[in-house]
């Protein structure tokens, strides 16, 4: 045994060769430090998030606090700011109206009488039709803003409207506000100054009420948008009982008939793709598509949206409101209204728009999967946006107030601009 | 390594050699291609990758580029750019900057007595006027004063202003019937704007972006046949198949009208077809710049600007059409004071009643 030759292969006992000749292969090194890296920002990142979210909650918590302490108080500081950010735009900077379009909300007797009471009524339904102020009349569609203002804010718009912009001494607490919310947040608008009557006692005589007859809808649109057929889903299923799309589903409510037509028919045509639409709108009849049009159309219903998409709200207003002409992108206000309330035929309400949807959008745009606006000038928008601009605009838009619905007489006028399916694409 | 049996390692020769390097070169790659993708979604993460890549079309130089062209027929000048509405100072000064601005974006509201049409200042001069070869503000400003033919004196600021209510507004059709008077604070505003906005700029000097831009005469002589069709393809869809605008639905204008009487008068300068032209061109539809072809601008601006609007206001009393055209616009490429579809332009409305009924003034030359 002793004479048994050592294996030349195998290396002395004492020989480490490994240790010296095999170092760490260098990828595995920058592998290492690459992940290194980023797990290190990544926990930067998270903990960025968790403290963001700690003081969110904690302003929260605050905003509760002090929303008791407010009971006694608003603050009217808190009030003009909002008033400038959500009434300015059509009762004017100091509430001084617009002479035949909008009625002055400073030294206005509606306010006078009604106090900060009927103000927070207003703000919270909206208000359409006819309406007198200070003698003069007014015929216009105030949104609902319950949906998208919350208590507090409303008793420091209301307070600052009665006391601020009118000699009155009585603001309103949030507490009360939420009292008016739970017996008036869910009812409709106004029906002009007639609907004020119940409210405001003295209150100057009023223009009769046009009570637009919202008759019954036809069985047919009723049973699509309920229940749906064998070869159409119901509408309701996705875009919800009012109409207010969830994610990215959109709101109908309020749409202009022809605009919703027409995208009926670009489903049904392929020239606009939705798998699940392409299927619904190539179920139905010209016939529907034009009843569903006005239904949604005539359709009044609360925002169903909110900002969440962590859009840069300050951006948001800016692109809507002013635009960047340093990308060429004009306000989304030129075009599709003040607020964003839509211009009928072809100019859809953005106000109160999903996010989710509107951002989907727009990247649809940007990508060219969806062509189908007119001239093409949603194209050329969505390419100039980049991810994050489309994020602060839809995020902004969602947190505007509806757009009021269109009365029976409006829609009637449009009936001849609802496209027909071998209408012209535009 | 070293509890390894040495038995258990594979004997040397040519194969244990090549799947050596066939097992490193397979951990390069491996491991230099984990490090690009981690390396490569960090420079995405931080916007620090190059657009070319990613497709994003918000490359600084781009927009500048897009800024450049948009009027300048690919002229590359450096425009300039006004400060941001952010720094408009927080004091007596930026208070009278922000009513300026206030008035120059919504004049009906804001200068409600001396407007006589649907129109505002930013219905032509485009972004609050700020935007390049759409008539900016900044560049009018160190122009002034300046002699003017069309007054045939030195006109300052105000006096130009005054002119822009004159005709451009249609003053005459206004609840006060006429343009700010001098001294009026709405020229104080005003002027206190495009001062705040010129900032920086050399007095005297016209800057690259000024006006409507230059635009070449077309090839065929403008068509208001053709113009009619770029209009309903291009035009119609904002500012309607009539071109009277469009409204929304609190009645408040959004698309301003083009002609008739709610638009501006036979004295304003858009009434004239080359800077009618010159305007769409570079800045219609919204948005599109330079969308339209040469030749198209000249035939869409000759179709809006042949149609009935107020009357030039100089056009008063015993003043014909006919005078009119021989004292203030014989020299313009115009339809002032020529017969279109047998109808004479320039006789406006009857006052006072700016029906949409024009009135037909008989003899009065064509």
């Amino acid at each position: 045994m002793t004479d048994k030759k050592p294996d030349p292969r195998r290396p002395d006992e004492t020989f480490e060769p490994f240790e010296e000749t095999r170092r760490i292969p260098w990828p595995v090194y920058s592998i290492a430090i690459a992940l290194a890296i980023w797990g290190v920002i990544m926990l930067v990142q998270t903990s960025t998030a968790v403290e963001v979210a700690d003081k969110t909650q904690k302003e929260v918590a605050k905003e509760d606090s002090t929303k008791l302490a407010q009971a006694a108080a608003p603050d009217l500081d808190a009030g003009k700011t909002l008033f400038a950010d959500n009434c300015a735009t059509c009762h004017g900077d100091a509430g001084e109206g617009v002479a035949g379009a909008f009625p002055p909300l400073h030294g206005s007797d509606v306010v006078k009488l009604g106090g900060a009471k009927a103000v927070t009524h207003i703000v919270m339904r909206g208000i359409g039709g006819k309406l007198n102020v200070n003698g003069d009349g007014y015929e216009g569609q105030m949104p609902a803003f319950g949906s998208v203002l919350s208590d507090t804010e409303i008793s420091e718009i209301a307070s600052y409207v009665a006391t601020g912009l009118n000699d009155d001494a009585k603001t309103i607490s949030a507490p009360e506000v939420a009292d008016i919310r739970k017996v008036a947040g869910d009812k409709d608008p106004f029906d002009g100054g007639a609907g004020l009557a119940g409210l405001i006692n003295d209150l100057p005589a009023q223009p009769n009420s046009e009570a637009a007859d919202q008759g019954a809808d036809s069985e047919r649109v009723a049973r699509l948008v309920g229940q749906g057929t064998d070869t159409v889903w119901a509408c309701a299923s996705c875009h919800g009982d009012k109409g207010e799309g969830i994610e990215t589903v959109p709101r109908l409510a309020g749409l202009p008939a022809p605009y919703l037509a027409k995208q009926l028919h670009d489903f049904q045509r392929g020239t606009r793709f939705n798998d699940s639409m392409a299927y619904v709108a190539k179920g139905l009849s010209d016939r529907e598509i034009g009843e569903l049009a006005n239904y949604y159309a005539s359709m009044s219903s609360p925002s169903g949206a909110k900002p969440a998409l962590q859009g840069d709200l300050k951006r948001g207003a800016q692109l809507a409101k002013q635009g960047d002409w340093s990308i060429g992108v004009p306000a989304c206000f030129t075009c599709h209204g003040p607020s964003g309330v839509g211009v009928a035929p072809n100019f859809p309400g953005i106000a109160a728009q999903q996010p989710s949807y509107v951002a989907h959008q727009l990247a649809m745009w940007a990508g060219g999967s969806r062509h189908n606006s007119p001239l093409g000038l949603m194209a050329g928008i969505g390419k100039a946006l980049n991810d994050s601009d489309r994020r602060a605009v839809a995020d902004y838009l969602a947190s505007l107030a509806p757009m009021p619905a269109m009365d029976k007489t409006e829609l009637a006028a449009m009936e001849s601009n609802i496209p027909v399916r071998e209408g012209v694409d535009q | 390594m070293s509890n390894k049996h040495p038995s258990d390692i594979p004997p040397r020769g040519e194969t244990k050699s090549s799947r050596g390097q066939t097992v490193l070169r397979a951990i390069l790659a491996v491991g230099g291609g984990l490090v690009l993708v981690v390396l490569g979604s960090l420079l995405v993460d931080f916007g620090l990758a190059p657009s070319w890549l990613t497709g994003a079309t918000r490359d600084q130089s781009e927009a500048e580029t897009a800024a450049a062209q948009s009027g300048g027929d690919g002229k590359q000048a450096a425009l300039f750019q006004p400060p941001a509405e952010s720094t408009i100072p927080d004091d007596d000064f930026g208070k009278s900057v922000r009513r300026g601005m206030a008035i120059f974006n919504d004049t009906g509201t804001n200068a409600h007595d001396f407007v006589g049409n649907d129109l505002s200042c930013s219905n032509c001069h485009l972004d609050a006027g700020r935007q390049a070869y759409s008539a900016p503000m900044w560049a009018a400003y160190p122009v002034y004063p300046k002699y003017r033919g069309k007054n045939k004196m030195v006109n300052t600021m105000e006096d130009r202003i005054k002119g822009c209510f004159t005709y451009s507004m249609n003053a005459q059709g206004s609840p006060s019937g006429g343009p700010p008077p001098y001294g009026s604070d709405v020229y104080r505003d005003l002027q206190a704007y495009f001062f705040w906005m010129s900032k920086g700029l050399p007095t005297g000097e016209k800057p690259e972006g000024a006006g409507f831009g230059k635009i070449d005469k077309p090839a065929q002589e403008p068509s208001r046949q053709r113009g009619e069709e770029v209009f309903a393809q291009n035009c119609a869809v904002c500012h309607g198949a009539d071109g009277q605008g469009q409204k929304d639905i609190n009645g408040k204008v959004v698309f301003p009208p083009l002609w008739g009487p709610h638009s501006f008068n036979w004295g304003a300068g858009m009434h004239k077809v080359d800077a009618a032209a010159a305007f769409i061109k570079h800045n219609m539809p919204l948005s599109e710049p330079n969308k339209l072809s040469v030749q198209e601008a000249w035939d869409v601006a000759a179709f809006v600007d042949s149609h009935p609007r107020p009357n030039d206001p100089r056009q008063i009393g015993d003043v014909t059409v006919k005078d009119a055209f021989d004292k203030w616009h014989h020299k313009h490429q115009g339809f002032y004071g020529k017969e279109v579809d047998g109808e004479l332009m320039g006789p406006g409305y009857p006052s006072g009643d700016q029906a949409s009924v024009p009135a037909q003034n008989e003899n009065s030359g064509g």
